[in-house]
């Protein structure tokens, strides 16, 4: 993990954002010992500074079993990326539990010349690539302000438990936002920052992936 | 006042003006802007500035703004710009509070332009002057009767004060209100806005006087966090049109927020959360301004609508409903006295159609008694004009109502061209704000409801 990467974890760490215990390895020994004490299934990605896409090089593989499918998976990976990129470095691997699914929403922020923070919300997939279907406020936002924006989405029906699913837990995204809109006014420096996605589940979140860039 | 209030009154309330580049030429800006200046009722002295005439249009012209014997509040500069910096300097010298600096080829040219905007800085910040521009064609405040830009007549005298950024676009619109009847107060083309800027503006007409509503022409502002807590903290209505809708944000696409948050979603959260009332489009920017002038802000959403025709009745409820505006049921009392004044195939529940009629006793009475509903927030007033009524009976109906000074805003759209501007005339002079279509009707009103909202939730 690169310096920005491990300040991006502990910064949600510090501020009580639920990640997934994640872990290092650096051979396919240690990655099998490492998905043991993690519990399996788990989730594997390619750690290198100088790779950003990982998934497009083969860098991220999901929901592996048992400790073969880790072994294998730990070989195939590392074979993968030195065919794409053999100039890239290959520190090892980080493997994360795997979430249990949930409602996939997508939390960001970035930072804009003239209002300064501004917090961006969408459901996750489709509804935030393809439908655009986002709502934004400039920071600080609050508890009122996060619940305007969550419920002004077009998709926001599917939240309060559409299509038989369950209803997700409001409070849960209104706590992400909120502490993500104190934390960027601690952290001036952070241009752009997403958690993606964010797993709501009827009680509590967890983020599964973020990313951040810094000035 | 504060401080800032204090100097720009220099520049919106002057006592004595200088024209520097006054010219003799007509057509020449410097001819239109003293001519403006003259012949508009500007109560204080007006001094031309040219080294090269000592008489235009009948005043002494001084060689230099040095030259002038009494003090001089505001110079409205119309130099070229090979003088621009050496005549700032005189000004300051000479006293000059507030400076209209209409010269262009500044910073929008950039470039060698940039470095001698920043050089003009340099001088007015020196003497402590405040400078509109540069770049800009000028500042009206028509209850002065000062017209010290290039617009071609004073406004009518109005609440609306109208702060726009395109020079070209604010004149139309003058002229525009002009022909609408619609009342102004200040007018101000930002140009540059080297030194003042949508801060300063809103800061001062936030407690003008004579100002009620304040609408904005905007491509960007400067200060946008400054701009949000300034707003937050004006009762006063804003509306803004805000040029440049592109959707695209920054073009890397490191995180899924850094594309999707266009500028023009981020002035649309600002705006929201700063209660400025965000118009898409320019021809909707006065019609929303004028019902916000004359019109108290509704309690609510719920929507009232008579007409004397079922079509443009259905036109007002649809874009009500499009708008987020609700058509509720009315009151059993309500409905029976309605009853009692439509002929019998009518209908009598809202939106109240009269099957035609439009006497004075239906339009009166039908008014009266939806204004008393506790179910209705606003009015619309519909008249769809046929050659069987005459368009000043229901518009006298309905302003013998208004007189009273009602509480829930009223809303007029006397339809059918000629023949409607009798009543038209009647409607306004008693300021019911009057449109000729439906839908502009409605979307005036739901600039009133919103206004109410912020009020009720973003205005501190």
């Amino acid at each position: 993990m690169n310096g920005n990467e491990k300040r991006l974890w502990k910064l949600l760490g510090d501020w009580n954002i639920s990640t997934l215990t994640m872990a290092t390895a650096s051979s396919a020994g240690m990655a099998v010992e490492v998905a043991k004490i993690l519990g399996y299934p788990v989730v594997m990605k390619l750690l290198s500074p100088d790779i950003t896409h990982k998934s497009d090089v083969g860098g991220v593989i999901l929901d592996l079993g048992s400790d073969k499918e880790v072994n294998d998976a730990y070989h195939g990976m590392v074979t993968s990326v030195k065919q794409h990129l053999p100039k890239a470095r290959i520190e090892g691997v980080v493997l994360q539990k795997m979430a249990e699914p949930g409602l996939e929403v997508i939390i960001g922020a970035k930072l804009d010349p003239q209002f300064g923070h501004v917090i961006m919300f969408g459901l996750g997939g489709i509804f935030v690539e393809i439908c655009r279907d986002v709502s934004f406020r400039v920071t600080p936002v609050d508890r009122e302000m996060a619940r305007e924006m969550i419920l002004e989405i077009k998709g926001s029906p599917i939240i309060e438990g559409a299509r038989g699913m369950e209803p997700a837990d409001l409070e849960a995204i209104i706590d992400v936002i909120t502490i993500l809109s104190s934390m960027l006014e601690k952290n001036p420096d952070i241009t752009e920052i997403d958690i993606n996605p964010l797993i709501v589940y009827s009680r509590g979140s967890v983020a599964v992936d973020a990313r951040m860039l810094v000035r | 006042m504060g401080e800032i209030q204090l100097t720009l009154k220099a520049i919106f309330e002057p006592e004595s003006i200088a024209v520097i580049g006054a010219s003799a030429t007509p057509g020449k800006w410097g001819y239109t802007i003293l001519k403006n200046l003259l012949c508009n009722g500007f109560s204080g002295p007006v001094y031309p500035v040219n080294p090269k005439a000592t008489n235009i249009l009948g005043q002494i012209c001084y060689h230099s703004v040095l030259d002038i014997p009494g003090p001089v509040d505001l110079a409205v500069i119309v130099v070229p710009i090979s003088h621009a910096l050496a005549v700032t300097e005189e000004c300051g010298q000479k006293g000059v509070k507030g400076i209209i600096m209409v010269t262009a080829g500044f910073s929008e040219v950039g470039g060698e332009g940039k470095q001698l905007e920043g050089k003009l800085m340099g001088i007015v910040d020196r003497y402590g002057m405040r400078l509109i521009g540069p770049n800009t064609l000028g500042v009206v405040n028509a209850h002065a009767g000062m017209n010290a830009s290039i617009i071609s007549k004073l406004p009518a005298k109005g609440g609306i004060s109208f702060i726009t950024q395109s020079g070209t676009l604010g004149l139309a619109l003058a002229d525009w209100t002009m022909e609408m009847g619609i009342g102004l107060n200040i007018v101000v083309s930002t140009g540059n806005k080297a030194n003042v800027d949508d801060v300063d503006l809103l800061e001062y007409l936030a407690d003008d006087k004579q100002t009620d509503v304040i609408a904005m022409y905007i491509e960007g502002v400067n200060q946008g966090r400054k701009f949000m807590e300034l707003a937050k903290g004006i009762s006063k209505p804003i509306l803004a049109v805000k040029a440049g809708r592109t959707r695209s944000g920054s073009k890397a696409v490191f995180s899924h927020t850094g594309s999707l948050a266009g500028s023009d979603d981020v002035y649309s959260a600002a705006f929201k959360q700063a209660g400025i009332i965000r118009i898409e489009n320019i021809d909707d920017l006065f019609d929303s301004a004028l019902a916000l002038s004359v019109q108290p802000a509704p309690a609510g959403n719920r929507v009232g609508i008579i007409s004397n025709g079922g079509g443009a009745s259905i036109i007002a409820s649809d874009t009500c409903e499009r708008l987020g505006l609700t058509i509720p049921g009315l009151e059993p009392g309500t409905r029976a006295r309605i009853k009692e004044l439509v002929p019998k195939f009518a209908s009598y529940s809202n939106p109240i159609d009269t099957a035609g009629l439009a006497s004075y006793e239906t339009y009166n009475g039908i008014v009266k008694h939806m204004l008393r509903d506790p179910n209705i927030d606003a009015l619309i007033v519909i008249y769809v004009h046929t050659v069987m009524w005459d368009s000043r009976i229901p518009a006298n109906a309905i302003v013998d109502i208004h007189r009273g000074r009602c509480l829930k805003p009223v809303i007029t759209c006397w339809l059918g061209g000629a023949g409607t501007e009798a009543g038209i005339d009647i409607l306004k002079a008693a300021g019911l704000p009057n449109y000729p279509v439906p839908e502009r009707a409605v979307k005036a009103l739901a600039s009133l409801v919103k206004h109410h909202g912020f009020l009720e939730k973003v205005k501190e």
